[in-house]
């Protein structure tokens, strides 16, 4: 207590290449939400820098972390954190709304022809005006892939994606993002669940705030 | 995002939360309400006595005996002793003044007028012949008290029409005797009925000559003189005709206070003005409670959605994009509140209006808009504070949120 400082992350150099399909394991307290926060740009680290698509994100600005969480990332929640109140259509909307703020092109039409092909490609084509609440687990979490999926993000970041899910719709989920790997989308999977970590193409496992690499 | 799709957004939030939505505006469309109402309640009273007070003629001109320094509508108290004014007077301003139309001096008192049928006990005002012209007074039966009787002060009497229902009924009155302060006098002519008027009612008083008034009250001063100008252009040279002529009949000094109607309008403008403002301040206070009921729900609603907020700044939303959004979530509430109120205050009014004809609160067209804005600056006032809460609110912490 006091004055202390705590490092969650210590020392830690890793890279991850664009379309790889990677997995961060680790036990609870280990750092892995904080190495998620930073890679999510949700935080940014106290010492040391992260290099995102060429830029480095250390000095950037509130407002230019929300501009480049925008257009670079696409978060995947255990819980879905899909708006309650808004159709599947208006939950993969939202990203475009604010990214027409920065690209004009983006008119209404444009924001909801775009959702409706994302969501058509998880396969949730039929169910596009259903609320959160009127769809399965499964489902629910297609529509937060398809939310994350919108605006081409350099990233997919996925926080336990399969936390809430039996093992068949974990199956179906898992075998989603491996095909959204497969078209050339970088996939980060932060999870506890080896299962999940071993249908990754490399796997880093956290220990402490430091890393290590399993080698496959 | 841009404006237009925040205000689309918030008008989605305010159709899922409706309960709640419409519980936050019942502050504003009382506030509203309240001040076009109290306003229009102001202006009516306004229009009502100014209506009234011009059916009395607009001519008209009172000379009060005595001087106060202050500006007042009424002028100096009946009681005042400087100054005095007597029915030679009132000869000077009919053989000088020639901008009047009409003169008469007035005594007015309490007293008691009674016949086999009963006693009354009414206000005798003492007049000549001119004071109907001054009063636009219309007599139904007989005459009004002529030149003659005023000269020779007869004992005649003209009855408002309360009185003489009830010392009469429906019998004809005319030419009967009936005894003021004990002293008799013969009925000459009846009023017609006419109502409270500024709070003199013609009806339950009777008339008699000055000369005779000032017999009965034992004195021979007078309460007032009354005259009318020849037109109302002409009323600010009467004024001057009739300072000068009694001034030199007074040595000089001018010991009476001249009050035109004109004079009279404007100082009572002044007050119901007054009356009016200081109404839509009160409702101003219903206003702020309007709007501390919004910052409360606002309040609440951030902290509900705290998870939404984190949701939508991971997925890249800015401060800017919360606070707006939150902002005018205020703005809308309240001024979709303040557009029903300004609609419940006009249906109320012209409801009021068509049943009661006489009663005309209907609100003045000035007062819409800057009730529409009060309700607008109301949001976005008492809207601040809580969307600025929201935008602060950390992102991670929001997405852990329960």
């Amino acid at each position: 207590m006091g004055d202390e400082e705590i490092h969650a992350l210590n020392d830690v150099t890793i890279k991850i290449n664009e379309g790889d399909f990677t997995s961060i394991v680790g036990a609870s307290g280990s750092g892995k939400s904080t190495m998620m926060n930073i890679i999510g740009l949700l935080d940014l680290p106290s010492e040391g820098a992260y290099i995102l698509d060429g830029v480095n994100t250390t000095a950037m600005s509130d407002d230019e972390l929300s501009h480049y969480r925008n257009q670079k990332i696409g978060f995947i929640f255990q819980s879905f954190h899909l708006l309650p109140k808004s159709s599947a259509l208006k939950n993969v909307e939202m990203p475009m709304q604010y990214a027409s703020a920065y690209n004009s092109s983006l008119t209404d039409e444009k924001i909801r022809t775009m959702a409706l092909e994302t969501l058509e490609k998880v396969g949730l084509g039929s169910r596009v005006h259903h609320l959160p609440n009127e769809l399965s687990g499964g489902q629910r979490q297609r529509v937060a892939i398809a939310r994350a999926l919108v605006n081409n993000p350099k990233i997919l970041l996925a926080d336990e994606p399969t936390g809430a899910l039996d093992s068949k719709t974990s199956e179906e989920i898992l075998n989603l993002f491996e095909e959204l790997n497969k078209q050339g989308v970088t996939v980060i999977i932060v999870t506890h669940d080896h299962n999940v970590a071993n249908r990754c193409k490399r796997i880093l496992r956290m220990t402490d705030g430091l890393v290590n690499e399993e080698k496959r | 995002m841009i404006l237009r799709k925040i205000l689309v957004n918030s008008f989605e939030a305010l159709v899922e939360n409706k309960l709640r939505s419409m519980l936050t505006m019942l502050g504003m469309i009382i506030g509203v309400s309240a001040v076009i109402l109290l306003v229009s309640v102001g202006t009516g009273a306004k229009r009502y006595i100014t209506n009234e007070f011009e059916s009395l003629g607009t001519n008209m001109i009172l000379i009060q005996p005595g001087r106060t320094d202050k500006e007042t509508a009424m002028g100096p108290p009946v009681s005042s002793s400087k100054g005095k004014l007597l029915l030679s007077d009132v000869e000077a301003l009919k053989r000088y003044a020639t901008s009047l139309s009409a003169v008469s001096g007035v005594m007015f008192g309490a007293g008691t007028v009674k016949n086999e049928a009963g006693t009354n006990n009414i206000n005798i005002l003492g007049s000549n012949d001119e004071f109907v012209k001054i009063f636009n007074m219309v007599i139904i039966q007989g005459t009004y008290i002529t030149k003659e009787d005023e000269d020779s002060g007869k004992r005649v009497v003209v009855l408002g029409y309360n009185v003489k229902k009830n010392l009469f009924g429906e019998t004809l009155a005319l030419g009967r005797l009936v005894k003021i302060n004990d002293s008799e006098h013969r009925v000459i002519g009846i009023v017609k009925p006419t109502g409270d008027k500024m709070g003199f009612n013609v009806d339950d008083m009777v008339f008699v000559p000055t000369k005779s008034a000032l017999r009965l009250f034992n004195t021979d001063r007078l309460f007032g003189i009354r005259a009318a100008a020849k037109s109302r252009n002409g009323l600010d040279d009467a004024v001057k005709d009739m300072t000068e002529i009694l001034k030199e009949r007074h040595n000089g000094e001018e010991d009476f206070t001249i009050i035109t109607q004109v004079t009279m309008l404007e100082s009572m403008n002044t007050i119901l003005n007054m009356l009016t403002y200081a109404l839509g301040a009160i409702a101003l206070i219903s206003m702020l409670v309007g709007g501390i009921g919004i910052m409360n729900i606002m309040l609440v609603s951030v902290t509900e959605r705290t998870k939404e907020i984190g949701i939508r700044r991971a997925v890249g939303a800015r401060r800017s994009d919360i606070l707006k959004q939150f902002i005018i979530e205020a703005v809308v509430i309240s001024v979709t509140g303040g557009l029903i109120g300004i609609l419940i205050s006009i249906v109320i009014t012209y409801t009021l209006f068509f049943f009661l004809p006489g009663f005309d609160m209907r609100p003045p067209f000035w007062i819409i808009p800057p009730a529409f804005f009060l309700s607008f600056f109301t949001g976005l006032g008492f809207g601040v504070w809580p969307a600025r809460k929201a935008a602060h609110i950390q992102t991670i912490d929001a997405l852990r949120y329960e």
